[in-house]
């Protein structure tokens, strides 16, 4: 069995990393890394725009942001994605690539799942820092940027990391629009060989397993840093250039 | 310095500020206590618009607080008011110098070196100078609230209004606090104090004023109000104080 997953893995591991490339459009697993990180790159701001507008009074703003989030989550990704790839060429009447069909769609889905995370940790923080800030003289966008969101998106960070991970996964769906990814190049290997189903789906796994665990394990350390630096575990005293000097008294 | 002009405040149906009336002048000092409940907290807030009025007015420095403004003018307003909450409400991501810095800088423009000298400065005038490089989550709440009140002076401000501000502390932290503030007191900030603290009131204060219900029901210098209270809920509230 192990000698099957290596050989399998020794034949087609070139399919696996990069799909048809320069045969076709890049795919296998540089696909599904390049789709995971612009997708989290691009779901991540979006959430934290949606949050706002979701937590804001006027009602351009409140409404369609609202209305997204209800969609995104009340609709099964696969759904939105087959809705995307088939009515958006008939729309704008182009046809797009299914990468990108993927991307956007993956994007959408994902920053309005991400934005009820970042809503619940701006509401979580509680009206003292907000407050604060406002007693300060801070305007509401800047008293989010420098005060409010450090806090609520650290403290988030345990779903937020969830949701990538999500993410990741979530590629794989891209096998239906033909998007060469991961799984499309693991489908691809098994239809070939069709005896060994498990060992292929087994090495899919594995690698979606690396993946993710990779991205917990930097979140885990980048939290920990954090945590560390706010407690204060780290040396509490100043760079010397910064401490008060104490002055010579002259006779 | 600030005018309170009828101000009528209700949270629904319930009326949380009757028909005030009254002033505070430069370099006073002015401490509002009275019974819980007795709308002294939402009096102090609506200074400086964290609380709304429906009817009636509010002048500080002249300007009228709740009049139709953009948000960047209340914002500098707001920045001229320094505020001091009785759950002290430091940012727990920044450190103690940061926390006093940041606001000069993104709020009013100052260059980072200058912020930061200044606000060492601030921190030191308070006492925790040798604290600058630590996080609100190693301060003791005396300490914390102590940089709450440097916070507010990085911003320069002409008065200063303390909700409650020893209230959250043990009484081994009030002293170092109010400390502080007759500090600021004697180099003649302007100051309205909600406090629980009625020695603080009979050494510092210009005027003390009584609330219960939403009203200022009794005006007076400490020395008479402490002796003579006029108001028989005033009397009342006193007499229970001493027990």
């Amino acid at each position: 069995m192990l000698w099957d997953i290596l050989s399998i893995i020794q034949d087609n591991w070139l399919l696996l990393l990069i799909g048809q490339y320069p045969n076709g459009p890049l795919g296998g697993f540089a696909a599904t890394l390049i789709l995971s990180v612009l997708s989290i790159a691009l779901a991540f701001p979006l959430s934290v725009l949606l949050a706002l507008a979701r937590m804001s009074r006027s009602p351009f703003l409140l409404w369609p942001s609202t209305a997204l989030v209800y969609i995104a989550r009340g609709v099964p990704l696969l759904m939105l994605i087959l809705w995307v790839y088939f009515m958006v060429p008939v729309l704008i009447g182009a046809n797009i690539p299914g990468f990108v069909t993927m991307l956007v769609t993956l994007v959408i889905y994902e920053a309005a799942f991400l934005s009820e995370v970042v809503r619940a940790g701006i509401m979580a923080l509680g009206r003292g820092q907000m407050d604060a800030a406002r007693a300060l003289g801070h305007s509401y966008l800047g008293a989010m940027w420098y005060i409010i969101l450090p806090q609520a998106l650290y403290n988030m960070m345990p779903s937020i990391l969830s949701q990538f991970v999500s993410t990741i996964k979530e590629t794989t769906l891209g096998y239906v629009i033909n998007v060469p990814e991961l799984t499309f190049a693991a489908n691809q290997i098994n239809n070939q060989l069709l005896t060994k189903p498990f060992q292929v789906f087994f090495i899919l796994a594995l690698v979606y397993y690396l993946v993710c665990w990779t991205l917990s394990h930097a979140a885990t350390v980048l939290e920990r840093r954090i945590a560390r630096k706010r407690a204060g575990t780290t040396s509490g005293t100043l760079p010397v250039e910064l401490q008060p000097q104490t002055l010579t008294v002259e006779p | 310095m600030i005018r309170f002009s009828n101000v009528n405040k209700n949270y629904g149906s319930f009326q949380a500020l009757v028909d005030i009336n009254a002033d505070v002048a430069r370099s006073e000092v002015v401490v509002v206590c009275g019974p819980s409940g007795s709308g002294k907290s939402t009096l102090i807030r609506t200074v400086n618009r964290l609380e709304e009025i429906q009817s009636g007015s509010i002048l500080f420095d002249g300007q009228d607080v709740h009049a139709k403004m953009r948000s960047k003018e209340l914002n500098h307003l707001r920045s001229r008011i320094g505020f001091v909450f009785q759950s002290f409400n430091l940012f727990p991501h920044l450190s103690a110098l940061e926390n006093v810095a940041l606001s000069p800088v993104t709020v009013n423009g100052v260059k980072r070196e200058v912020a930061r000298e200044k606000a060492l400065q601030l921190l030191d005038r308070v006492g925790l100078a040798a604290k600058a490089g630590s996080y609100p989550g190693q301060l003791s709440g005396g300490q914390q609230q102590r940089v709450a009140i440097a916070r507010a002076l990085a911003m320069e401000p002409p008065a200063m209004l303390f909700d409650e501000p020893t209230s959250a502390l043990d009484p081994e932290m009030v002293g170092e606090v109010l400390a502080v503030m007759k500090a600021l007191a004697a180099d003649g900030m302007t100051m309205m104090c909600v406090t629980h603290e009625m020695g603080f009131a009979r050494e510092v204060a210009d005027r003390v004023w009584f609330m219960d219900g939403g009203r200022i029901l009794e005006e007076a210098d400490p020395e008479s109000f402490f002796s003579r209270p006029q108001h028989p809920r005033a009397q009342r509230f006193l007499s229970d104080l001493r027990h």
